[in-house]
């Protein structure tokens, strides 16, 4: 096993303005992703204010003092390259991977959308974004069954006023109340140099790259006076075990267990990835051999244990399953919760590096490519100010002992669990 | 503050290689320095192509059911043994083929080989095994049918290939072909199907591998090789156009797929077609999501794309679009075909679509798996290994006359099919009111 996840040279510069620059070399092929993380997520959002850093995301797409609307695209996908952005409750992310040769390009579209995005904005382009917005809060979490149970589970797993009690994607009444002004102030007080990673993957050289920075981005000015984040650590959650009983449209009854655990990064959270990994993933873990397999309470498809990777606040692992024909939510969820109940009493040396084994490939797999690359470096520079530290992650994994998963295991007591169970309309319980 | 006003031309562009291709008894392989991770993939043609009628889903339930143990040992031991080498098997069947394949560390791809062939050639297939497999697959499929989508994407398939033909039944079948599937047809699919050599692809870091010894090990005990399947089909244009309704009460959007049967994937047009579904609704700002996303703000997304296989073809649009305005979007949806067909493209679009088209070719085949993907589509389509390099050439060779011909002769705005799945309550007067075409109920 490699002794890091990150074999690859990391050159790194901060122009004046406090922009940090990321430069990662690999001529393998002729392409480069540029990839851009600010400082901002929904973690930000004041009340009232739901879905603002997502709707803003949009936003950033339709056009800045030298670039007009849709032109961010156009230009883009006319020089071959594919984009995208995210927004998640940390951070907002802004990538694109293009052919080598338009790496300046790329460059001076993010430049022109950090430093000229204001004099950009119109009532127009907001009003046209928020339908857009809740036409994709409508496909992905109100038209789909269970679709809205991350939109139930955080506030559950988190009180309000903490950062992580609303989704990003917000409520329809905070998006239908988005104003302009709120908009423009949102850009001048974020996306700032100073409150930005910016990091290029591929066939480069890195002197360039921090030359061609410097051209772009060295003339917008830092911003002094970025207010501080919100405090992950309160207010302080639940305590004692929560429960929320769904009655839907849903074709199956399924049940969530959550818990809030470790931040990403702790290394209490790495023996939480492996501990997920030993419990949900692939057909030799746990829940798979027990419930699906074994005793046969739970869809085969649809059992699964993830870490949510969220930097800022003790991250949420989520543990789920769907009940098989027959069987009734409460015997499922009987059965969920031995399962993870039973972690207590520990996993075997076997089960262990099975998981080891899976993570070492789904790092690797993730690194294979020059955007996954980027956005990695983007993630370690953001969180961790150092972006060799993601060659972190993957031996911190490696070096998960039996002691470690027995440790976090046991913090998934009953008394702190989070359930959340979707029952079927036909038959209550 | 200040920005750079003058947008940048490109630098000098360095030229894109896919890698060499190395074929040797049964095994296509690329080469990729420095890759982590490796992909071995059996080939087979087995596709659903082949199933019988009635009894859609028979390969579908056969992929999982080949991870119920082997001749060598049972279920839980299979799968410690492949995971503790960090591999899972996938699978995959389309129309024209059924994949079986492995992502390892490229030290333990010669293991996780030797396990994919236990599994694809010496599968225990007991027959209550089977039978629960067969189960779950039709309760997954129930699951998945819940979603908007899946009873759309089905209407559309029966209204434009016809019910009674293979194609124009779901891919993976639906909930009711995959019960009725028996033990026996999925034995017999196996035996019949499964046991020719196939082709081994193997994509990564090659410097230590022996491919003689992996392709060995895929093809031991394997028995001839198939016939073909056939030739393409012939396509029957029609002239009506015709609205097919989904219910889906209580519904938010409505969720649009339209379309129509267009030529297979070896039809000498490939090029020209890919390049008039991308202007009319294949990239980020083609006409379909310029007008309906980002002018209207009717919906998250359009798009329209070719769908092509060995023996047909058709063109896809899919959308979901805010139940209030879906008489609107489906008029500007089809507007668009129309124009897109009687005016053709014009030279600016189509830069933006060669660029982005031939450009993908190189940001895409970065990884194993992608290069293994685009190696199936050699072995598929029996193209040669200059395949993607020519491929990128004829993207940027294309003109805007040429382009426009294909838009003419392959879009068929006057013989679409539109299925609608949405509150049919809320929105089925104003479909019959729009004159878009007949309105009928889908028969699922």
């Amino acid at each position: 096993m490699s002794p890091t996840g990150y074999p690859w040279p990391i050159e790194t510069a901060r122009l004046d303005n406090g922009l940090r620059v990321v430069v990662s070399e690999d001529r393998t092929a002729p392409v480069v992703a540029v990839n851009i993380w600010y400082d901002v997520g929904s973690r930000h959002e004041p009340d009232g204010q739901t879905g603002f850093a997502h709707l803003f995301e949009h936003l950033m797409f339709e056009g800045s003092e030298h670039v007009a609307k849709t032109e961010h695209m156009r230009l883009v996908q006319g020089a071959g390259g594919s984009l995208n952005a995210t927004t998640n409750p940390d951070r907002t992310n802004y990538f694109e991977t293009v052919p080598a040769e338009h790496l300046e390009l790329a460059l001076w579209l993010e430049a022109d959308r950090m430093g000229g995005l204001v004099p950009a904005l119109t009532q127009q382009t907001l009003d046209n974004q928020r339908e857009v917005v809740k036409n994709e809060r409508r496909q992905r979490y109100d038209n789909v069954p269970y679709g809205d149970a991350w939109l139930r589970l955080l506030p559950l797993l988190y009180p309000p006023g903490h950062p992580y009690h609303h989704a990003t994607i917000g409520s329809m009444a905070d998006l239908n109340a988005a104003d302009l002004p709120t908009f423009a102030a949102f850009h001048t007080t974020y996306y700032a140099p100073n409150n930005a990673v910016l990091s290029v993957v591929g066939d480069v050289v890195p002197a360039d790259v921090f030359a061609l920075a410097e051209k772009y981005f060295g003339g917008l000015p830092s911003r002094p006076d970025i207010p501080p984040a919100p405090d992950g650590t309160r207010p302080a959650p639940p305590t004692g075990p929560v429960r929320e009983d769904v009655v839907g449209d849903v074709p199956a009854p399924r049940i969530y267990l959550a818990h809030r655990t470790h931040a990403f990064g702790s290394p209490g959270y790495d023996a939480v990835t492996v501990l997920a990994t030993i419990l949900g993933t692939g057909r030799g873990s746990r829940l798979y051999q027990r419930l699906a397999d074994g005793a046969r309470l739970a869809q085969p498809d649809y059992v699964s244990a993830y870490g949510v990777d969220l930097a800022h606040a003790p991250a949420p692992l989520i543990v789920t399953a769907t009940a098989r024909d027959g069987v009734a939510a409460a015997d499922l969820e009987a059965g969920l919760a031995e399962v993870v109940d039973g972690l207590a009493g520990g996993v075997g040396q076997e089960e262990l590096d099975r998981a080891k084994a899976l993570l070492a490939t789904a790092w690797w797999r993730q690194v294979s490519t020059v955007a996954g690359r980027a956005d990695v470096l983007s993630r370690y520079a953001t969180q961790f100010g150092d972006p060799a530290r993601a060659g972190e992650r993957l031996p911190a994994w490696q070096a998960v002992t039996l002691d470690a998963v027995a440790e976090v295991a046991a913090e998934l007591h009953p008394s702190r669990r989070v359930t959340l169970s979707y029952l079927t309309e036909e038959k209550p319980a | 503050m200040s920005l750079v006003t003058e947008r940048p031309g490109p630098g000098a562009a360095r030229p894109y290689r896919f890698p060499e291709v190395v074929r040797r008894d049964g095994v296509v392989a690329a080469h990729l320095p420095g890759q982590a991770l490796a992909v071995a993939i059996l080939l087979l043609d087995a596709g659903a192509g082949r199933e019988p009628a009635g009894r859609e889903g028979i390969a579908a339930v056969l992929a999982k059911a080949l991870e119920e143990g082997t001749a060598k040992r049972d279920s839980a031991a299979y799968a410690l043994a492949l995971e503790s080498l960090g591999a899972e098997l996938f699978t995959n069947v389309d129309w024209d083929s059924f994949r079986i394949g492995v992502q390892a560390p490229v030290d333990r791809l010669p293991a996780a080989v030797a396990l994919l062939a236990e599994a694809a050639r010496t599968p225990r297939l007991d027959p209550a095994d089977v039978a629960r497999v067969r189960d779950d697959e039709a309760a997954a499929l129930r699951m998945d049918w819940a979603d908007p989508g899946p009873r759309a994407e089905a209407a559309l398939r029966a209204d434009i290939f016809g019910r009674d033909r293979r194609h124009g039944r779901p891919l993976h079948g639906d909930p009711d072909s995959v019960a009725g599937v028996g033990v026996d047809d999925v034995v017999e699919y196996h035996r019949t199907w499964l046991g020719q050599p196939g082709t081994l692809l193997v994509a990564g870091d090659l410097t230590s591998v022996d491919l003689g010894a992996l392709g060995a090990a895929a093809f031991a005990g394997a028995g001839e090789p198939v016939a073909g399947a056939g030739g393409p089909l012939p396509i029957e244009p029609r002239t009506d156009r015709r609205v097919v309704l989904v219910d889906r009460p209580g519904s938010v959007q409505s969720t649009l797929r339209l379309g129509h049967a267009a030529p297979h994937r070896a039809h000498p047009d490939y090029v020209l077609m890919t390049l008039a579904a991308t202007v009319l609704g294949g990239a980020f700002t083609s006409r379909l999501n310029h007008l309906i996303r980002e002018v209207r703000g009717y919906t998250y997304g359009i798009r329209a794309e070719f769908g092509q296989s060995k023996r047909f073809g058709r063109l896809l649009v899919s959308s979901g679009v805010q139940t209030a305005v879906t008489v609107p979007a489906l008029v500007d949806t089809v507007g668009e075909v129309s124009r897109t067909a009687v005016e053709g493209v014009t030279e600016p679009e189509l830069a933006v679509a060669r660029s982005w088209r031939a450009g993908q070719l190189s940001v895409d085949l970065q990884t194993p798996g992608a290069i293994a993907g685009a190696l199936a589509t050699l072995v598929v389509h029996n193209l040669p290994d200059d395949y993607h390099a020519n491929l990128r050439a004829a993207l940027l060779a294309a003109d805007e006359a040429t382009v426009s011909e294909a838009a003419a002769k392959h879009l068929n705005p006057h013989g679409l099919t539109l299925v609608v799945e949405g509150d049919a309550a809320v929105i089925r007067d104003e479909l019959v009111a729009s004159g878009l075409g007949e309105v009928v109920d889908a028969q699922l």
